[in-house]
């Protein structure tokens, strides 16, 4: 992790202790063979940002980078979405980019339509393929890969998510391979998903 | 010669220092470290963050937050429970205490706005005012950028 002066030691104290358990697990792994989690993922249709059914099957032979968000949300999910382009970008850098596909999942399917994603999504340069659908079907996807979401009344007006933030690598057969969190080190994504390709 | 140029180097050296140390010296509230994270031109909101510094012997009171290309301005603060869930609450004052700093960070405290027309670009430095209890309102450039400086 590169320290930046900006952090204040609060903050990375907030971020260590939210994602303890996954930085020990990633920090036991000697970076071979990543396992196979058999308790999170599987296979869920929505829509895409084109308005079509989108099976993530379709995506088999590719290795994805899932992630879930909601392009309201102004502080977290912008930075995500941020990084794992970023991810995305430096592997095409090194053409290996060409089986790699990053999924982002709205949890707010009344404000991120197919329309609305489809003008958000291409600003970050990434070939996201953004997914929406009603609510009973994408909380059934968060439950698969154990994310959480509730809907508030946010003090603007607007609706807010309190919500998980984790990054899933899945390989070319869709299985969860990884979990990170959402300050995941670029570098070492773009590794893990080199030994996926 | 070579001693006059050493003497003016050190007029110079010591000028510089003194002007560096004035400033210093000047009690004040200040805004540093201030940025935006650069989002799609559609998006409905957008976050800020910066180290609000008090070096007056009073607490200042923050109590929110404007800019022109914003219809709506606020400070919020992001909570992660044990889970990694996180949510957003507004922060209706915070206070910071004589001689100290408060950094709005991601993940954490941040400034909202909303309601933008237009949306600043990557680059740009728009103008975002503080305002205060105790306090005349501070505004400073807030530099747009895709990563954390
Ligand atoms: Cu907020």
């Amino acid at each position: 992790m590169n320290n930046k002066d900006g952090f204040t030691s609060a903050f990375l104290f907030r971020i260590l202790v939210a994602g303890a358990a996954l930085l020990l697990v990633a920090c036991s792994e000697p970076a071979k063979e990543l396992p196979v989690n058999t308790r999170l993922g599987g296979d869920f249709t929505l829509t895409d940002h084109n308005g079509e059914r989108f099976s993530l099957s379709s995506l088999n032979g590719e290795v994805v980078i899932l992630f879930f968000g909601y392009t309201h949300c102004p502080d977290i999910c912008p930075a995500v979405l941020a990084r794992v382009s970023q991810v995305y970008r430096n592997l095409k850098e090194q053409g290996e980019a060409d089986r790699v596909q990053p999924v982002f999942v709205t949890f707010d399917p009344e404000r991120d339509t197919a329309e609305h994603l489809r003008e958000y999504l291409p600003w970050f340069k990434a070939d996201i393929i953004g997914l929406t659908g009603d609510v009973p079907a994408i909380q059934k996807v968060a439950e698969q890969y154990g994310v959480v979401f509730i809907k508030e009344d946010g003090d603007s007006g607007e609706a807010d998510f309190t919500h998980s933030d984790y990054i899933y690598l899945l390989d070319q057969q869709g299985r969860v391979r990884k979990v990170y969190p959402a300050d995941f080190n670029i570098d070492e994504v773009v590794a893990d998903v080199k030994t996926l390709l | 010669m070579l001693k006059r140029f050493f003497s003016a180097v050190s007029r110079t050296v010591s000028a510089v220092l003194l002007v560096a140390a004035s400033a210093g010296a000047v009690a004040d509230v200040r805004i540093e470290q201030a940025w935006l994270r650069a989002v799609p031109p559609v998006s409905p909101s957008m976050a800020g963050y910066f180290v609000l510094v008090n070096d007056t012997d009073e607490p200042v009171v923050l109590t929110g937050a404007r800019a022109e290309f914003a219809g709506m301005a606020m400070l919020h603060d992001t909570s992660t429970d044990g889970e990694g869930r996180r949510s957003m609450s507004h922060l209706k004052e915070v206070t910071i205490p004589a001689g100290e700093s408060l950094a709005f960070t991601p993940g954490g405290r941040h400034l909202m706005l909303m309601k933008m027309d237009p949306v600043p670009e990557a680059g740009e430095t728009p103008k975002v005012c503080l305002a205060f209890q105790n306090h005349a309102d501070l505004c400073g450039a807030f530099q747009v950028r895709h990563n954390e400086p």
